[in-house]
């Protein structure tokens, strides 16, 4: 229903950088999740564009108008808490129908709307119920009707379900997108669960210490993710310190052929595109254990300087603890000053760094 | 059930038969303290209520009479006193919640190193003997006292000393209550988070919005017990009263002492107490009642 511009804001919590120069454009209907882990400044910036924290510098507009001086209550934005945000000296209908009655509409107006939103959620006849009388995903329901009854412009959502079990979660986060996409509203949700945002974002904004990592789709920020630390945080990943010289990222362990500039570098390969291969006498590493998911097996090998990969395979009968194995990495990126330097996406087979031992660079 | 074919099933023991078997002990538990309460407030109570209404009659027996009552509520000066109690009290309850609501609010709601002080402060008066505090109440507000003093030096006319009037107890208790008050308050609103407010003013409310609609729903019962408290209290106060207030009419307080020391009529100031007694247990209701619809919740 609306475009949020937010144009390098800061906050500032005496010398704590809360949020550092942060900038984004989301456009109308669409659903950016905020992702990062605990402490980057991920509520604090739901908490600025809904108003209940003035932002130290830079500016906010919706739709083109400027909001940064407005209150929460002139905010054309609807905010989910986490919990506990139900008021619970009124039932649910009351609950939702509070902002309406604020805005003094008529009676059969509040009634209709609050009914109409009730069955959105999925709990029509709860209207009498008290707060206490729901489970914790029902509750989360009726703060979410809450919200949207008002028709906001904005929807903010501060990791809405991370008090619910899994299964309840992933149930309503398909719920919530849903709905989003039925309503058609923008919305930002907060989350710390990589699998939450990639799978309902539109776009993902890695957050980390209060500044931007990375706002791609979820796909690329999986498959190309810009820094290390995206790397690492969403999916799994392997991370590899070494030195580049002469072409060849070096490690104690492997040499993989990469075309970057000489110095220190850090290779980064997803366990799905790290494979496996049983090795004619001493290989690159030797299994450490082996984990059988059913639809897939990890594998941990352990390289001679004790470093650990995962590698997953399509089947654990091949492997056993302690077995030589060589590696085969497919796709994989080089970062160096936190961006990436160099991607290959289908791996040369590398070779087993000469005995002696290149000057190794190990995190 | 293999076994067991068509005979009688047997019934699985209920899981919380031990609850009842326990109850024993528990009350066993209660009985000393509740023994103790019957002997030293029940008794004297029932003791009391029995002395007013079976008199010692001419011909020496006991005769059931309600004369000291009859006395009390025909006697002029009588129910001025306990007129002008019923009005000391409601005015204090009335200042109290005026006063303390916003001092609660502000604690709750503020941040930093200032409300840290300020509740130091509001709660300071818990510390002050009444005595004293009526001492420093002269000094300041009674007649040639600080205030006039201050008032003199730059050529203003001296105020009209609330000292010796009804309004000197007023003062003198409202200052002395304040501390529990906000205690209670503080508590309740404490019951009260971040998120709920926080939510309201998402959907639009305004601060007095806020207060009205979320705050003081949420914290009614917490207003219904510190005012019943300091209410209780303030009824059968004696010090304030005795010291600050006017010599007519004064409150139940100082009448009953008065009248079993300086007018020597026990009787009369056992009625009165009764009396007393009888006003502070409508309180003493309005607190029970609160307290018993919490634990329904
Ligand atoms: N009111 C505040 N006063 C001082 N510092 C604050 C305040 N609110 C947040 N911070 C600080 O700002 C930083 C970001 O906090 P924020 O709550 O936005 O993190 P988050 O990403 O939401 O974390 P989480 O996943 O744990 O909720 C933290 O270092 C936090 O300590
Ligand atoms: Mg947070």
């Amino acid at each position: 229903m609306a475009r949020l511009d937010i144009a390098n804001v800061t906050k500032l919590f005496g010398a704590t950088r809360a949020v550092d120069d942060f900038s984004i454009t989301v456009t109308d209907g669409e659903l950016v999740c905020l992702l990062g882990p605990s402490g980057s400044g991920k509520s604090t910036l739901l908490r600025m564009i809904g108003g209940f924290e003035k932002p130290t510098y830079g500016s906010m507009t919706i739709d083109g108008e400027e909001v940064i001086h407005l209150p929460p209550e002139k905010r054309p934005t609807g905010m989910v808490f986490q919990s506990h945000a139900l008021w619970s000296h009124m039932n649910v209908f009351k609950n939702i129908a509070f902002g309406l009655k604020l805005r003094r509409l008529p009676k059969a107006e509040i009634t209709q709307r609050v009914e109409a939103v009730l069955d959105l959620v999925g709990l029509k006849g709860f209207g009498e119920r008290l707060t206490h009388q729901l489970s914790g995903g029902q509750q989360q329901r009726v703060a979410l009707a809450r919200s949207l009854v008002l028709e906001p412009k904005i929807l903010l959502l501060d990791e809405p379900f991370a008090s619910l079990d899994q299964h309840l979660r992933e149930r309503l986060r398909e719920e919530v997108r849903d709905i989003q996409q039925r309503l058609k509203i923008t919305t930002l949700f907060v989350t710390h669960a990589q699998d939450e945002a990639l799978s309902v974002a539109d776009r993902i904004v890695v957050l980390r210490d209060g500044r931007t990592e990375q706002i791609a789709k979820p796909a690329e920020v999986y498959r190309t993710p810009a820094t290390p630390f995206v790397a690492g945080f969403i999916g799994q990943m392997n991370l590899i310190s070494g030195v580049v010289s002469e072409g060849e990222f070096g490690h104690s362990a492997f040499n993989v052929p990469v075309a970057v500039a000489d110095g220190p570098a850090t290779l980064a390969v997803r366990p799905e595109a790290l494979t496996l291969k049983p090795a004619s006498g001493v290989g690159m590493g030797h299994v450490h254990r082996v984990t059988d998911y059913g639809t897939h097996a990890m594998i941990d090998v352990e390289l001679p300087d004790g470093e650990r990969l995962k590698s997953m395979m399509p089947t654990a009968d091949e492997w056993s603890s302690m077995q030589q194995v060589d590696l085969v990495p497919g796709a994989f990126a080089l970062y160096r000053d936190n961006a990436a330097i160099y991607r290959a996406d289908v791996g040369t087979p590398p070779r087993k760094a000469p005995s002696r031992t290149r000057g190794t660079v190990n995190a | 059930m293999s076994a067991a074919g068509g005979a009688v099933q047997a019934q699985p023991e209920p899981l919380d038969e031990s609850e009842t078997r326990r109850r024993p002990y528990g009350l066993l538990l209660v009985a000393a303290p509740v023994l103790l309460v019957g002997w030293l407030v029940i008794w004297p109570i029932v003791s009391a209520v029995i002395r007013t209404l079976w008199q010692p009659a001419d011909d020496g027996g006991y005769e059931f009479t309600l004369e000291t009552y009859v006395f009390f509520f025909s006697d002029r000066y009588s129910l001025d006193n306990l007129t002008v109690t019923l009005w000391t009290t409601g005015m204090c309850a009335l200042f109290l919640l005026v006063i303390c609501l916003p001092i609660s609010l502000y604690l709750r709601f503020s941040v930093g190193r200032l409300p840290a002080y300020v509740q130091s402060l509001a709660i300071f008066p818990m510390f002050v003997p009444s005595i004293i505090l009526a001492y420093a109440f002269i000094r300041v507000l009674g007649p040639n006292g600080m205030v006039d003093i201050l008032l003199n030096a730059v050529g203003l006319p001296k105020i009209r000393t609330p000292y010796l009037t009804p309004w000197g107890p007023v003062i003198g208790l409202v200052w002395d209550n304040i501390p529990l008050t906000v205690l209670i308050l503080l508590s309740g609103l404490g019951n009260v988070s971040n998120q709920a407010i926080e939510a309201a003013r998402d959907v639009g409310a305004r601060w007095l919005q806020v207060l009205w609609y979320i705050i003081l729903p949420r914290i009614g019962n917490s207003i219904l017990v510190a005012l019943s408290f300091s209410v209780l209290g303030i009824f059968s106060s004696f010090t304030l009263p005795y010291v600050l207030g006017p010599a007519a009419p004064e409150m139940m307080g100082p009448f009953m002492q008065r009248t079993f020391r300086d007018v020597n009529d026990p009787q009369m100031a056992i009625t009165q107490a009764v009396i007393t007694f009888g006003f502070c247990i409508v309180f003493g209701l309005f607190y029970v009642r609160s307290v018993a619809r919490n634990r329904g919740k």
